[in-house]
């Protein structure tokens, strides 16, 4: 097997690590060979915040990872979230030369940098610069321009920035194990790849990725990014509130959360109780069902309410004929697509990655969703690679990121 | 933050020494006097002014000041603000030397009552002859005390915010609203006069500490004395191992901040950063860059550090502002809402074409109130009923016969009331419990729990705090 074939991803989570080992098949579909993961420590809402800690739980995701698909692995995609990670649309444009009308790849890649010509803030580093449409000579539409005739070449990117350091922390962190790091990719465009097929991409959707530590969101139209984001809101927070609340350990909380929680109200028995075991060093305690789900809805209805205000600051939200599609850990609570459903007046998915073969039980947990849609990405950005010059790489690969 | 050691880590530069007196008036001034003295302040003349003479022997400031000793004989007013006033005038050959050689006086009171909502007006008019920069705290009373008290402190908040350079000003509701239910009535008293001690000492602290940057008087000036008195006040200090972002929080806990959202409508924003010796710039620059979450753009921030080598490891951050013109129409509306006894006092409702000249009215008023004073002196030994017309400001209004009645409400947006309720009943919860323990030290505001968040970046959208369980700060109960 060539290595060229072998994909993995890595996604440091708030609540764990998981490792993906894929393979890439000749007819272009992914076969996961494995999966290993370890509970993380020291992340906090998406973010490394004891570097020392995160490193040794993510060597432990690898080495669980070669266990378990018996091979080595030297490089991995990495996923990134965080608050710090922002996006904008933005046009660039590009003049043609006067003795010159046909559109190269040098003209693309051109372009490309002229809509990177933005202000973003100091200490911030582009992550994606994804391409939605190109406009020729004010012709709208444009998917590849590449040979057409014109003067005037603008394209219109989704451009995802974050801050710098953070993003280099991830990175770091994964060097100093020692494994080379192939790229860093936005956790919910990941996802996205899994989660949504092209169709769906045309058609408009929304992925939701509610993992431990945050919120991630990717809006597409028309096949094209159109917004994204990430909100520092996760299962930790329901974890956390649930703690505060019903005065638990966070570790029963998270258990309840998993075993009990809903997000649905009025489903239950008018005093109907849940009783917790006592267990060394926490006297058993007996709590009422309803206010273990009140809990949870009014944060997430919180969570959801916010994120809705978020893509309404522009227009694209109105346009998704797919729909919403919810992934990650807490998608599993039961109840959260009546809600979502009920916020964002669409029809909701309880999503996990598809086009898939291998582990099966791998692919249909929606935890992993950020995982394979590494691979996924990876597999376009490698597909692409031998072709050649560096401008089809970019084209080529932004054209299969849609 | 009661210092005793002065043994200052920096003596290469000396603190600026700016006469202060404070001043509290009626009970309650006093109540919030005796704080200020049992929280230590030695920098400052404490002078305590009353129609009472229990309640001011019961006082531990240094100088007393009886009011009214023919009208009143030593009693108090009974709650009649016109006894309090004539008290105040009958008195003013005495409160004039108390009031001398400062450059800054702070008045404490509560309206409300007699004294305080009569006699607070006189004294900081007083002040302000004197020349000095007249900053009041003012407390308002329960709504529970009812309607007649709450249009006796409306009316007197509205004249001394016409006379003073500052008010800032606290509601006794909203304090209330900071103590756990099942806490004792004494400890709601006490959050008030908590807050007023606090408020004095770190304004005292920020002019007279000697800084790197350093706000002065000039900077305290600019920062209040926009055309505008409605004042915003935070203050926050911690020495955990997250102080810069845990202080920041603190201070825009304070209730007159309404979580840092009030910020975006000011126009200057003073801010000081204090520590001692370990205080990094890192430190200092996470700190003020959140806080420009909090500012517009265009907002000038006054910023002032100073390295204090008794604050040992602990850093403190002080905001203060004032707010734009502009928008105190529309903060108007709240702070009508906890104190509906405002609507009367303007029956005539003013229609919006006057609304313009008034305001030039006001400067105007307050200009001849400052310039009548002179006369006044000879007057003082004249029938009290004379001077009225000629003295208050508001008094002095009422021929003018419809502008004033609208005057009255204009002045009231300076309340700063809270504009939403959710944080209103969100923060008591937690403080409130700790209230008491906080009375031995510097009362803060204790953060919202935030469970395991607790040292993390805080997660701030659309001005909540969303590591703060949802269910808190909707204030859902869920037991």
């Amino acid at each position: 097997m060539a290595s060229n074939d072998l994909m993995v991803g890595l996604e440091i989570g708030t609540s764990k690590i998981c490792v993906v080992v894929g393979e890439s098949r000749p007819d272009g579909t992914i076969k996961v060979l494995g999966v290993g993961q370890a509970p993380s420590r020291g992340v906090r809402k998406g973010e490394i915040v004891d570097f020392e800690t995160a490193m040794k739980c993510v060597h432990e995701a690898i080495v669980d990872a070669e266990q378990k698909s018996d091979v080595m692995i030297r490089s991995v995609y990495v996923a990134v979230a965080g608050s710090h990670i922002q996006s904008f649309n933005n046009r660039g444009c590009v003049m043609l030369p006067e003795d010159r009308d046909e559109i190269d790849e040098q003209d693309i890649e051109d372009v490309k940098i002229n809509a990177r010509e933005v202000s973003i803030p100091a200490q911030n580093a582009f992550l994606h610069s994804i391409i939605q449409h190109y406009h020729v000579d004010g012709q709208d539409g444009v998917l590849n321009p590449i040979g057409m005739l014109g003067q005037k070449l603008e394209a219109d990117f989704h451009i995802i920035h974050g801050v710098r350091t953070r993003i280099q922390n991830t990175i770091r962190c994964v060097k100093e194990l020692p494994l080379e790091v192939e790229d860093v990719v936005f956790s919910a465009l990941a996802s996205a790849q899994v989660v949504l097929t092209q169709h769906q991409k045309s058609l408009g959707a929304l992925v939701v990725d509610i993992g431990g530590g945050t919120t991630d969101y990717i809006l597409y139209v028309d096949g094209a990014v159109k917004q994204s984001g990430v909100l520092a809101v996760g299962g930790d927070h329901i974890t956390n509130d649930i703690s505060m609340g019903l005065r638990i350990p966070m570790t029963r909380a998270e258990k309840l959360k998993i075993e009990e929680g809903s997000v649905t109200l009025g489903n239950c028995l008018p005093g109907e109780t849940i009783l917790l075991k006592d267990d060394s060093g926490f006297a058993g305690k007996e709590i009422e069902r309803e206010t273990l789900n009140t809990i949870i809805h009014l944060r997430l209805r919180e969570s959801f309410e916010l994120l809705k205000r978020q893509l309404q600051e522009e227009s694209f939200i109105d346009y998704t004929g797919a729909g919403m599609f919810i992934t990650g850990g807490c998608s599993q609570l039961s109840g959260i697509d009546h809600l979502a459903e009920e916020i964002f007046e669409m029809p909701v998915h309880i999503a996990h990655a598809q086009t898939m073969s291998g582990l099966t039980s791998a692919f249909e947990n929606p935890q992993f969703s950020t995982a394979i849609g590494l691979i996924k990405y990876a597999q376009a950005v490698q597909s692409d690679r031998p072709r050649g010059r560096l401008g089809q790489i970019f084209s080529k690969f932004f054209s299969g990121m849609r | 933050m009661i210092q005793l050691s002065h043994n200052y880590s920096l003596p290469q530069r000396e603190e600026e020494n700016i006469p202060i007196k404070i001043v509290g008036v009626g009970g309650a001034g006093s109540n919030a006097l005796d704080r200020i003295v049992l929280d230590g302040m030695e920098k400052a003349d404490l002078i305590a002014i009353n129609t009472d003479v229990q309640s001011l022997a019961g006082s531990v400031a240094a100088h007393k000041v009886q009011l009214g000793r023919t009208i009143t004989r030593g009693l108090g007013t009974g709650g009649d603000p016109d006894l309090g006033y004539q008290a105040a005038l009958e008195s003013a050959d005495e409160i004039r030397p108390a009031l001398a050689d400062a450059r800054m006086i702070f008045i404490c009171t509560g309206l409300g009552g007699g004294t305080g909502s009569g006699a607070a007006p006189v004294v900081a008019q007083l002040a302000r002859e004197a020349g000095a920069l007249v900053i009041v705290f003012a407390t308002l009373p329960f709504s529970f005390e009812g309607k007649r008290r709450a249009v006796q402190a409306q009316e007197a908040l509205g004249r001394l915010s016409e006379i003073a350079n500052a008010v800032i000003c606290f509601d006794n509701d909203r304090m209330g609203d900071m103590v756990a239910p099942k806490a004792g009535i004494h400890q709601a008293f006490a959050v008030a006069d908590v807050m007023i001690s606090q408020s004095v000492r770190s304004i005292v602290n920020l002019i007279q500490r000697p800084g790197l940057i350093r706000i002065g008087f000039d900077d305290l000036l600019s920062a209040l004395r926009s055309q505008n008195g409605r004042c915003l006040f935070g203050f926050g200090e911690s020495d955990s191992d997250n102080r810069a972002h845990d202080a920041l929080s603190q201070a825009l806990k304070s209730p007159l901040m309404d979580k840092g959202r009030i910020l975006a409508e000011a126009a200057n924003v003073l801010v000081q950063v204090a520590g001692g010796p370990g205080m990094t710039l890192s430190e200092v620059e996470i700190l003020m860059q959140e806080l420009g979450r909090h500012v517009r753009d265009n907002t000038q921030i006054l910023f002032g550090t100073a390295v204090d080598g008794r604050m040992g490891n602990r850093l403190s951050v002080t905001i203060l502002s004032s707010i734009a013109m502009e928008d105190e129409g529309a903060t108007g509306l709240t702070s009508a809402v906890p104190l509906p006894e405002t609507a009367p006092a303007s029956l005539a409702s003013p229609p919006p074409a006057i609304a313009a000249p008034i305001w030039e009215q006001q400067e105007v008023s307050a200009e001849v109130a400052v310039e009548i004073p002179p006369a006044e002196d000879e007057e003082v030994e004249a029938p009290a009923e004379d001077l009225i017309p000629s003295q208050d400001p508001v008094p002095l209004e009422a021929p003018i016969e419809a502008p004033p009645e609208i005057a009255k409400p204009l002045p009231s947006p300076r309340l700063i009331v809270p504009k939403k309720k959710p944080p209103v009943v969100k923060e008591p919860l937690l403080p409130g419990d700790k209230v008491v323990q906080a009375k031995q030290e510097v009362m803060q505001f204790e953060p919202i729990t935030r469970g395991r968040f607790e040292k993390s970046e805080p997660t701030i959208v659309e001005g909540q705090d969303l590591d703060v369980p949802t269910y808190l700060r909707k204030n859902v109960r869920v037991k």
